[in-house]
């Protein structure tokens, strides 16, 4: 196949690895506040959907890998030049590139703001911004070796975080789930349709599939990563609705960091201080994956030094921090941006599939003529 | 191959010392002969040109040579057999190491290396007979690395002895030494030690190739020439070890890393070597397996402990006050009710405080060493809190950091502990916990980017290699810890072929 995507022995990633990336670039920003935004659609029954929103997170997975399998060793920039030609595949290749750093300034963004409203009210936010840029270059800069390496030791120095739960639990009231299936199967599928913010992230697959070495393995590892995921969303999700009251969680923007305020041990309490903080570590593949999945598309498009893409790509975002200010502005522009995400992430890999499916008949039909 | 390489490469980049006699043959008349190797090393005062009629000369360097073994086995010798031609003394010259040269420059720079050099009037060669004088101090019990369990012997800064101590402890033709030379004025020769079919080929070729690479004018120390082989020798990491134990060296080699020993430099170098491993001490070997454990995951706690408590204090103490327990902030607030300074500069002091009296600890002659341990202990310790210009529960916390990065068993990792701390006080100090963690982002993200002698430089974690798990944080039992680290790609992956463990069989059951 041709475009295919040429890897040295040294750059591949054994497939275990999948299930810190897909883990890590699944878990970022949304954890802090989606129960809120569930609960407006669904109401006590938020978990049902939560189950949902994974499963169809496990369902995209199938169809991604299966249009990725077609290929061998070729990722989404390949594959669209291969099915529409050279020019339209790089007009999808721009959307797709602008998608990751949009996805990427999302979780910037969404980030700086729980850091100025929980710990730093005056800091400011193009300081944040700037920190946070010259981290991910740092680990951008590194190489591929170095962005997994991120994912592999953010999933693993956070696990403390998840026993956490425990501490709220004491106080949850598993009445409030009660009565269920209440809220009827549209709303259902609405607060589905509202976790796309939340559990999108995995659709890195379509990048970095060709750099994984024991690809037969793959599948394996990226649905073990989607299952945990859906696991640590559904535990947060059953603890926040029992523990808080119907009407005290539409006003509680960030459940999660108001859970972990419960927390106390004899040297430390109020650890939400420390745990907003310590998201840069879970934020921080995030940002590396999206980077450099933008980056991978962009060297395809134009003949672009690494060095030269994250300095021009850390400049536009810097600048575009700016525009936005105030929380209405923020919450509009997360409300766009999972309408696009949803789109591109939970409808196009089908319509993928079923375009490459087709090409691949189509070809094999012609060299049978001939 | 590497050597002929590497003399070659010396010849072309010579030095004043034999530019002009480079390659010149040597002259059969020994009156030019004499002048030649008088140009050669400029007139120096301590070479000795002894005659013995009627066509003998000899050339020695005054104190490089064994006088005792020239006198009993040349002088002697030349003198019962008179007329010899050069190759016939080769045969009856009573000593192990000789050999004929035609060259007049090669023939100077051995004699540099403690080697007689003999012309007979007539022949166009001379006879090298190697007889340096072997000065070198007694070998002595570790200091750096002390054990309480383990031998107590380490290097000294003899190449020769410090190489017989590693075929004490491996008595197998398969060590392979090889001799390299580095250092344009110097030479200094260094050993290439690894055991063939257990050590990667791959590596001894790229660590061969790095140190005939180099340019340079001098490796005086080990220490030295590590920090011009490493991978990325802007980083504050080592990557390489260096050690004084000749046991930790060999079992290293044994896991199938190489080690490099320069001539004059009582420390080793193992390569390649994982951050983890800086932290893991010989006697780790030595003690059972839940002793050992313990007392590696006590030294990793104390590392992080070491790095990150300082930074925390400030954190808390700057922004953050809401974390700490309200039974605590009273005995804190009591503390600090009377130092005037911020939380960061009182941090900032006593950590330069701390650092002045480990620097002059080390500077100072043991004798008056003890006088440190009074001035650090009563008039800091005491003074400061009662002066007001510390509190006492900063002293707490910085005394336990500074006794946490002594836990370190390699001095180069001790040195970094200690070192990444400051950076990271003053970003507590600027940004609270969120400073915390760009620095910890910083450091965790440089770690990766290392490598060492190629190998990734965090396994076994990242790459998780879970078989290398069982010797890294802990230690399991022996029995299950027969797989070499992968890290070191070695040729034999396995220590020995495992066996079944279940010693209940061999024990009586109770009926």
């Amino acid at each position: 196949m041709k475009n295919s995507v040429q890897i040295g022995p040294s750059d591949t990633i054994s497939a275990f690895l999948l299930f810190f990336i897909v883990h890590g670039a699944q878990i970022g920003v949304g954890i802090h506040g989606f129960q809120r935004i569930i609960y407006q659609d669904a109401k006590q029954d938020a978990w049902i959907s939560v189950i949902l929103a994974g499963l169809a997170t496990h369902i995209i997975a199938i169809f991604m890998l299966k249009t990725l399998e077609i290929y061998g060793s070729n990722d989404l920039y390949g594959i669209h030049q291969d099915i529409f030609g050279k020019w339209i595949g790089n007009f999808f290749n721009i959307i797709y590139i602008s998608y990751c750093s949009v996805a990427f300034f999302a979780v910037l963004r969404n980030y700086i703001e729980v850091v100025q409203t929980w710990v730093f009210p005056d800091l400011n936010t193009w300081f944040l911004t700037v920190s946070l840029l010259l981290i991910v270059m740092y680990a951008f800069t590194g190489g591929l070796r170095v962005i997994v390496g991120v994912s592999f030791f953010s999933a693993v120095l956070s696990i403390w975080l998840f026993p956490m739960l425990a501490f709220p639990m004491k106080f949850i009231e598993p009445r409030s789930l009660l009565p269920i299936l209440d809220s009827d199967f549209s709303e259902i599928l609405k607060g589905v349709h509202s976790m796309t913010f939340t559990v999108i992230g995995f659709e890195i697959l379509y990048v970095i599939y060709p750099f994984v070495k024991d690809k037969e393995k793959a599948k394996k590892h990226v649905h073990l990563g989607l299952f945990v995921t859906t696991l640590i969303y559904l535990a947060v999700m059953l603890v926040t609705l029992t523990y808080f009251s119907g009407a005290q969680l539409t006003k509680t923007i960030w459940a999660t960091l108001t859970l972990f305020g419960v927390v106390k041990f004899p040297f430390i309490e109020r650890i939400e201080y420390f745990v907003v903080c310590f998201w840069l570590l879970i934020i921080l593949p995030n940002l590396c994956l999206f980077i450099w999945s933008a980056f991978r598309g962009a060297k395809r498009l134009v003949k672009v030094s690494a060095n030269k893409f994250v300095w021009l790509f850390s400049l536009i975002i810097f600048g575009v921090s700016f525009m936005f200010k105030t929380r209405p502005q923020i919450n509009t522009f997360n409300d766009y941006y999972s309408q696009v995400a949803f789109y591109i992430v939970f409808v196009y890999p089908i319509l993928l599939y079923v375009l490459a499916v087709a090409k691949k008949k189509f070809k094999s039909h012609k060299e049978q003529i001939e | 191959m590497s050597e002929k390489k590497s003399e070659l490469a010396s010849t072309q980049q010579s030095s004043a010392i034999e530019s002009d006699h480079t390659g010149s043959a040597v002259s059969d008349s020994t009156d030019e002969f004499i002048q030649s190797v008088r140009d050669a090393v400029h007139n120096t005062s301590d070479l000795v040109v002894k005659s013995i009629p009627p066509n003998l000369t000899l050339f020695y360097i005054d104190n490089l040579v064994d006088n005792q073994t020239l006198k009993q086995h040349v002088l002697k010798e030349l003198l019962k057999y008179p007329f010899q031609s050069p190759q016939y003394m080769l045969s009856f010259l009573s000593i192990p190491q000789v050999k004929l040269e035609g060259e007049t420059g090669k023939a100077v720079r051995a004699m540099m290396d403690g080697t007689v050099l003999i012309h007979v009037e007539g022949y166009t060669q001379v006879v090298l007979a190697n007889i340096p004088t072997t000065e070198s101090r007694a070998l002595s019990a570790p200091e750096m690395e002390s054990q309480v369990i383990g031998a107590q012997v380490a290097f000294n800064e003899s190449l020769s002895t410090n190489i017989s101590l590693i075929r004490r402890y491996i008595k197998n033709p398969n060590l392979c030494n090889e001799n390299l030379e580095v250092g344009k004025q110097t030479k200094t020769s260094i050993a290439m030690i690894f055991i063939k079919g257990v050590a990667s080929e791959e590596m001894v070729n790229t660590l061969r190739q790095r140190i005939t690479d180099l340019e340079t004018d001098s490796a005086l120390d080990s220490s030295i020439l590590e920090q011009m082989i490493d991978d990325n020798s802007l980083s504050i990491f080592p990557q390489m070890l260096l050690t004084e134990r000749p046991d930790k060296l060999c079992a290293e080699l044994l896991n199938g890393k190489l080690g490099l020993i320069v001539d004059g430099s009582s420390l080793a170098i193992v390569c390649p070597h994982t951050f983890l491993e800086f932290f893991q001490s010989q006697e780790d070997q030595n003690l059972r397996w839940q002793i050992a454990t313990f007392v590696r995951l006590l030294r990793f706690s104390a590392v992080v402990l070491s790095v990150f408590l300082t930074p925390m204090y400030v954190a808390a103490l700057t922004y953050h006050y809401e974390v700490i327990p309200q039974t605590l902030v009273v005995p804190l607030s009591e503390s600090r009710a009377l130092v005037p300074f911020p939380p960061l500069f009182e941090a900032l002091l006593l950590e330069m405080i701390i650092e002045l009296l480990r620097e002059a600890g080390v500077r100072l002659p043991s004798k008056v060493g003890q006088t440190i341990g009074i001035v650090g202990g009563i008039v800091i310790g005491t003074a400061a809190v009662q002066a007001g210009i510390t509190s006492n529960i900063l002293i707490i916390i910085i005394a336990l950091g500074a006794l946490s990065s002594f836990t370190t068993p390699s001095y180069m990792m001790g040195n970094v502990i200690r070192l990444i701390r400051f950076p990271l006080i003053l970003v507590a100090g600027l940004w609270g916990f969120y400073g915390i963690m760009l620095g910890f982002c910083c450091i965790m993200i440089e770690l990766l980017r290392q490598s060492s002698l190629g190998s990734p430089y965090t396994a076994p974690f990242y790459p998780p290699r879970l078989i290398d798990w069982r010797d890294s944080l802990v230690r399991l039992p022996l029995p299950f810890t027969f797989k070499r680290p992968s890290n070191t790609r070695p040729e034999d992956k396995n220590k020995y072929e495992p066996e079944p463990i279940n010693p209940e069989n061999d024990e009586q059951k109770v009926t």
